[in-house]
């Protein structure tokens, strides 16, 4: 009983997170990632781009880029506009704008199994291979919040794939890319963003976010684990411009429906990582 | 400021509906669709299967096979485990176990249109084109187009096994047999007699004495009475409605799709190579 009047005086101050009950305004920008992405780098870079005079740091992120389950409604009712906000969901209709931040699911699992290790959210003795098993069925942590709704690597880029792929409001950016030409990579979402794409302004706003510095750290997966990833999600991944090691690309993309709805059944649009680039 | 102290109260006190934001356990089943594809004559089906003691009808359905989205937080969290629901939600990653209806988007769209008309949401004089104008767009309701709801949900589980794609054509084809293959995806034992009685008493002519007799269901409480829910039920009644113009518009936002999910185009020569189909997956 004291824990519902204490959500209600929440509610009632604007103290609560809004979580998927949060409307949603046309000009929201929507940062989309699966946990592991490197999300937190986007996160610095953008709130950079627009603060250009504020100083952005680990403490005041939080207000600057919002999240519906972690900033309270307060938050979000202060924010100046148009708010910056971040999610791991799948896929959300309701938003217009929307930056997907995809990183190659090999090193996304590798880095998550590390991660919930030191974590203690999963067991010391749990093998990698155990590991890649709830990895690829979206159950990685066994005990997940009944309300976490990231799903697996290949349902939570899929998802919004399959509906958003060629839709003008949304932009797909590559970890990989970020790492190998920041520059180049953030006077895209400047252009996408309508934000002026002055080359001084990009690069200051990329200094600035050098507290986390844009590495991708990389060790191998057992032959085996990246097998069976490629295997789960090969279409995606080559879609999505990935190298596969295991299996060949065309083979991957026969029969494939989310390689259809990409081409568009007429004319092969070009797959982001590659031709999609200004 | 005192509507939110209400609203805030009814939200601690479990008396609002939390709308897609509800607690979704591990061992439920959504029946999924986008509005207009079959959804509630399929709850009336698979109703005959889990509740044999219990005749559903038009007032009694919302309690067998509930709208996870037409509940409040208390009357959710009352509903006996495993809970089999109703859904018009695009892909929710919380949903593990789900049965998705898919019907061609050429009937769906004239049958939300008269659901419009139903509901007063447009009146009699708005032009058919304009509709289909928004359904492409995915502006007519908040569950996505019907290709972003429907293509959300195969990209992401088609290969699953906890994944049943219906196809409402089927279904009204070859009924008997789509409630078998549902029955034995809920891992329900049932008899030739139950599913031929569940055929029987859901049928279009049944369905429709049973809204006559209630309009106490969420599905058709406070609209227009001199349109009926349960229209024609039937497979491509488009041909006679539907201007060429907005065949071609749906064919041209949906023609990949449409073809992978078996639906013949008006336009097929506008598709290079769509050479392979959901249906030979099986």
């Amino acid at each position: 009983m004291i824990r519902y009047l204490a959500e209600g005086v929440k509610h009632a101050f604007g103290l609560h997170r809004p979580g998927r009950i949060l409307p949603v305004l046309p000009d929201d920008i929507l940062l989309a990632s699966y946990p592991q992405s490197e999300c937190t780098s986007l996160q610095f870079l953008l709130a950079n781009l627009f603060h250009p005079d504020r100083e952005v740091n680990f403490d005041n992120l939080r207000h600057v880029v919002l999240d519906p389950d972690v900033s309270t409604k307060r938050d979000f009712d202060r924010s100046p506009r148009p708010r910056i906000m971040n999610t791991r969901s799948g896929f959300d209709a309701r938003y217009r704008r929307v930056i997907y931040l995809v990183r190659d699911p090999r090193d996304v699992a590798q880095s998550r199994y590390e991660t919930l290790r030191k974590l203690r959210k999963i067991d010391d003795q749990l093998s990698i291979a155990d590991f890649i098993d709830r990895f690829l069925a979206g159950k990685d942590v066994q005990e997940r919040s009944s309300q976490d709704d990231s799903g697996s690597w290949g349902e939570n880029v899929g998802s919004w794939m399959a509906v958003r792929s060629s839709h003008p409001g949304f932009l797909w950016l590559r970890y990989e890319d970020l790492v190998a030409d920041a520059e180049r990579e953030l006077k895209r979402v400047a252009d996408f963003l309508g934000l002026p794409t002055d080359p001084k302004k990009i690069s200051q706003a990329i200094e600035r976010s050098s507290l986390v510095p844009l590495v991708n750290e990389r060790n191998e997966l057992p032959e085996a684990q990246v097998a069976s990833i490629e295997e789960a999600w090969g279409d995606i991944m080559a879609c999505l411009g990935y190298k596969l090691t295991t299996r060949d690309p065309g083979d991957a993309l026969k029969s494939s429906l989310i390689a259809l709805l990409m081409s568009d059944g007429r004319a092969a649009r070009p797959v982001p990582g590659n031709g999609n680039r200004p | 400021m005192i509507k939110r102290l209400v609203n805030a109260t009814k939200r601690a006190l479990g008396k609002s509906n939390p709308g897609r934001y509800f607690q979704v356990f591990d061992d439920d089943t959504f029946i999924v669709s986008f509005p207009k594809s079959g959804n509630t004559w399929t709850r009336f089906l698979i109703a005959h299967l889990i509740h044999p003691e219990e005749t559903p009808n038009f007032g009694n359905i919302d309690r067998l096979v509930p709208e996870s989205e037409g509940l409040t937080t208390n009357q959710l969290a009352a509903l006996p485990r495993p809970r089999v629901m109703k859904s018009h939600q695009y892909f929710d990653a919380r949903y593990r176990k789900v049965i998705y209806i898919v019907r061609d988007p050429r009937d769906v769209v004239v049958s939300q249109f008269h659901f419009f008309r139903k509901r007063r949401r447009i009146d009699d004089n708005y032009p058919l084109e304009k509709f289909v104008r928004s359904f492409v767009a995915g502006e007519t309701c908040d569950y996505s187009s019907w290709g972003g709801n429907v293509a959300s949900w195969l990209v992401t589980r088609q290969n699953s096994k906890d994944f049943l794609l219906l196809r409402y054509e089927d279904m009204l084809a070859s009924t008997e047999v789509e409630l078998n293959r549902v029955a034995s995806f809920l891992g329900i034992g049932v008899t030739p007699e139950i599913v031929a009685q569940a055929v029987e008493r859901s049928s279009a002519d049944q369905m429709r004495k049973l809204e006559g007799g209630s309009s106490t269901a969420l599905v058709t409480k406070n609209s227009r009475q001199d349109i009926p829910f349960v229209r024609s039920a039937n497979i491509g009644g488009w041909k006679k409605t539907l201007p060429e113009a907005a065949v071609a518009e749906l064919e041209d936002a949906w023609g990949d799709l449409m073809v992978y999910l078996g639906y013949e185009l008006q336009h097929p020569e506008k598709r290079a190579a769509v050479d392979f189909r959901f249906t030979e997956r099986n």
